[in-house]
């Protein structure tokens, strides 16, 4: 661990970082970022022999996860102080990723908040270290925004644990996790937000059977999870039986808050555009630089948004108040992505060699409006929450769960 | 640090919000204007003598506050909360600024001291038919100290005691004073579509001036006014999409149709969501353009990002109280066409949308120059 406090300087934090890379990253990873070749970078990280130790590294010095406890693997800093850390790591691209997302972002924040201290023990450092993957277990076929509808069954068993079945799906990454947070229904004679109880699931058990989906651009980043006759003892709890959809709520609002972009007011993806439309030439248009001007507001005033969520929020929990940002940001992004091949030669839907990365964003620019509840939810959260609307009339919400109309 | 409000700061806030929705409620804006004066004088004394808003920004040696643009943003803010109209935008905040930023400080003990004391009010001359505020393409011309030409769209030109005019002088675009009931000062108020504004057509005929600041120093000063004018009208466009958002909410939580209050519709919820993020993104891009430091490429960021945004951001959500409040919305005695009107009015004041945009080029695309302030540190000192 090296020492690194909110007390001090940005600069000085940020030169304790840089140090801490250039001391301890692999040294063709460090040559690679020095020479801005992120292709060499890209798969160097995704090569487990070459970035496992550097991993545990990064977080034995707590830098993988800063605003965590000490004795859980962070650092006990500040959320602005975590933040200094990562611009720094994303010099060289050295912080961990979005495969680790779910594992630092969602699982952790949920054991760290409600989780036995067995569960922090066993869990927080190797989240930590990067030994221990997470995907989350949220979704179903038939309980997608109607979330509390979920169907996946934890009976419980006369030695005090639980038996699973059920299906998931859209869980990032499932494949290859080692843990997934599983929200499932543990007393179906309860109304539907009422009988659901969260559990850390195992996913070696027997019976879980993760089955990667392929996506419209050409990914498979998603998975469809199988859950058969899964035994989980009841150390896996996490809560009160029946408490799980309270946790999942947390879970899912430290989601929206993560999904909405890194504080700061500076070039971002639109520049990006703007740029890749220098280059193209469709710049010589003043059609479409104002276009691109007008994009490039959207993006500043969202970061200047953020920026000013992180300070007024300082570090609480995060609130319905995410959901804002969340929705401004994929609106934005799809925004981007869909004006994206007016720049591009042939509109980038013809091409040889690589994929072109406007055509990918065109492909991938729906995700994140719908993953971690649609734009719709979150317009139904800021109306609900923020404003003070009346909830969307749910005709079952009372009903026994096993009452309720069937999809 | 951006965004970290002062106690003392959200005190300032708090009893600006009590004192304007005592004296100067949304009716009050409505009366004032049907009745065509627009301004009401004992509260613009209390305003200036009591709430200390014309000096908030002013420094000590001219009776101010020696507050920053953040003060002044909360200013803006309160006040499109409620439509105030009258004087502030065009006295303390276009021609305040000017003088300060003129670096004269003869000018400035003799008018703005008067202005923070809420006992001048002034305009700033600046557009004409054929010019914004290019100061290069003026056509109105000094010769030694009598100016000729026509200003238009003069924001309280008609009724101000001071005009404050930019013309082209031997020594390129300068400003001049210019007492507003001199000979050869022709003033012709003009239709309006905010009724809470008055704006006039200045013609000068070879009406007696005295030059401002330094010679060919006119250029300098307006984009300093232009920076800081337009985080005031964007914290003012933030503040009044904000209440658009509040009165609707509202309606919508009490209306009722089907069976149900209309909040609980889907059509309705969705797009007063949307109508609240987008003022969030309002006060965000206001606030964080007045907490950089004036002078400093942040702060012309800031600035033209917030008035890009919220030129269009205040109309959308003004037009979405209208379409929610459904038919009750489209008249005369709502409040809600007063909003729209407002935002329209101040979506063509000091640069459109369009023209924002067009200034952050020298920032994002590397095409021209930010322009020059005068002396970005002494403004303030």
């Amino acid at each position: 661990m090296i020492a690194l406090t909110d007390s001090t300087p940005p600069t000085q934090l940020a030169a304790a970082v840089h140090a801490f890379v250039e001391e301890h990253l692999p040294a063709a990873w460090l040559a690679a970022a020095r020479a801005d070749d992120w292709v060499t970078v890209t798969r160097l990280r995704e090569d487990p022999d070459g970035s496992s130790e550097w991993w545990e590294r990064l977080g034995a010095a707590g830098l993988a996860t800063p605003t965590w406890p000490v004795e859980y693997g962070g650092l006990g800093v500040s959320a602005d102080t975590a933040q200094v850390v990562k611009e720094a790591l994303a010099t060289y691209d050295a912080g961990r990723g979005d495969v680790d997302f779910i594992s630092i972002a969602l699982a952790g924040p949920t054991i760290l908040a409600h989780g036995t201290p067995e569960q922090k023990e066993r869990h927080l450092k190797a989240i930590a270290l990067g030994k221990e993957r997470w995907c989350q277990l949220f979704s179903e076929p038939g309980a997608g925004s109607d979330l509390a509808g979920l169907s996946t069954r934890a009976e419980r068993q006369p030695d005090g644990g639980w038996l699973v079945n059920g299906q998931k799906v859209w869980s990032s990454y499932a494949h290859l996790a080692d843990f997934g947070i599983l929200m499932a229904r543990s007393d179906p004679s309860l109304p539907k937000h009422r009988g659901i109880t969260y559990f850390l699931c195992d996913m070696r058990a027997p019976g879980v059977e993760p089955r990667p989906l392929r996506q419209m651009n050409g990914d498979a980043e998603f998975n469809e999870v199988f859950l058969t006759d899964v035994l989980l003892p009841d150390s896996a709890r996490v809560g009160e039986v029946g408490a799980g959809w309270a946790i999942g709520i947390a879970t899912l609002m430290n989601e929206r808050s993560g999904l909405s972009g890194r504080p700061g007011v500076g070039p971002g993806r639109a520049d990006a555009l703007l740029r890749r439309a220098q280059e193209t030439g469709a710049w010589e248009s003043p059609v479409v630089q104002d276009d691109l001007l007008a994009l490039v507001v959207r993006e500043r005033a969202n970061q200047m948004m953020t920026v000013r969520a992180f300070a007024e929020s300082g570090d609480a929990a995060p609130t319905a108040e995410g959901s804002v940002r969340k929705l401004a940001n994929s609106t934005l992004l799809e925004d981007l992505a869909t004006y994206g091949p007016e720049v591009e030669p042939y509109g980038g839907t013809a091409w040889s060699g690589e994929l072109p990365q406007v055509t990918y964003d065109f492909l991938d620019m729906k995700k994140l409006s719908i993953a971690g509840g649609t734009s719709e939810i979150q317009r139904n959260i800021i109306g609900e929450r923020l404003l003070g609307l009346p909830k969307d009339p749910d005709p079952e919400k009372d009903l026994p769960f096993e009452d309720r109309t069937r999809s | 640090v951006e965004f970290q409000w002062s106690d003392d700061q959200r005190e300032f806030r708090a009893g600006l919000r009590r004192l304007l929705a005592a004296r100067a409620p949304v009716s009050r804006a409505r009366e004032l204007a049907e009745n065509g004066t627009r301004h009401d004088p004992a509260l613009w004394r209390d305003l200036a003598q009591q709430v200390g808003t014309h000096g908030i920004a002013v420094p000590e040696a001219y009776g101010g506050s020696d507050g920053s643009w953040v003060e002044l943003a909360i200013v803006g803010e309160e006040m499109g909360r409620v439509l105030l109209g009258g004087p502030f935008l065009s006295t303390v905040v276009l021609a305040g600024e000017a003088l300060l930023a003129s670096g004269d400080p003869a000018a400035c003990e003799e008018h703005l001291t008067r202005i923070v004391a809420g006992e001048l009010t002034a305009a700033l001359a600046v557009a004409e038919a054929a010019a914004g505020w290019d100061a290069a393409a003026l056509q109105t011309t000094a010769a030694g100290s009598r100016l000729t030409g026509t200003k238009e769209v003069v924001l309280d030109g008609a009724e101000a005691d001071l005009l404050i005019v930019a013309a082209q002088g031997e020594d390129g675009p300068s400003l001049y004073l210019v007492d507003g009931a001199a000979d050869g000062v022709v003033r012709t108020p003009l239709e309006v579509l905010d009724p809470t504004r008055q704006v006039a057509r200045v013609e000068l005929r070879d009406a007696p001036a005295t030059l401002l600041g330094a010679a060919g120093s006119a250029a300098a000063v307006l984009e300093h006014v232009l920076r800081v004018a337009s985080i005031f009208v964007a914290a003012e466009q933030a503040g009044g999409s904000a209440v658009c958002v509040e009165m609707t909410a509202d309606y919508a939580r009490t209306r009722r149709q089907f069976g149900r209050v209309i909040g609980a519709f889907q059509g309705v919820k969705h797009r007063l969501a949307d109508a609240a993020v987008r003022t969030e993104l309002c006060r965000s891009t206001a606030y964080w353009a007045a907490w950089q430091v004036p002078g400093s490429d942040e702060s012309y960021l800031g600035a033209a990002v917030a008035r890009a945004h919220n030129n269009d951001a205040y109309v959308q959500t003004a037009k979405d109280a209208i379409q929610l409040h459904g038919g009750i919305g489209f008249t005369w005695e709502h409040d809600a066409h007063l909003f729209l009107r407002r935002a329209r009015a101040d979506a063509s004041l000091l640069g459109s949308s369009r023209d924002h945009r067009a200034r952050l080029l020298p920032l994002v695309a590397g095409t021209g120059t930010v322009p020059a302030t005068p002396r970005p540190a002494g403004v303030l000192a």
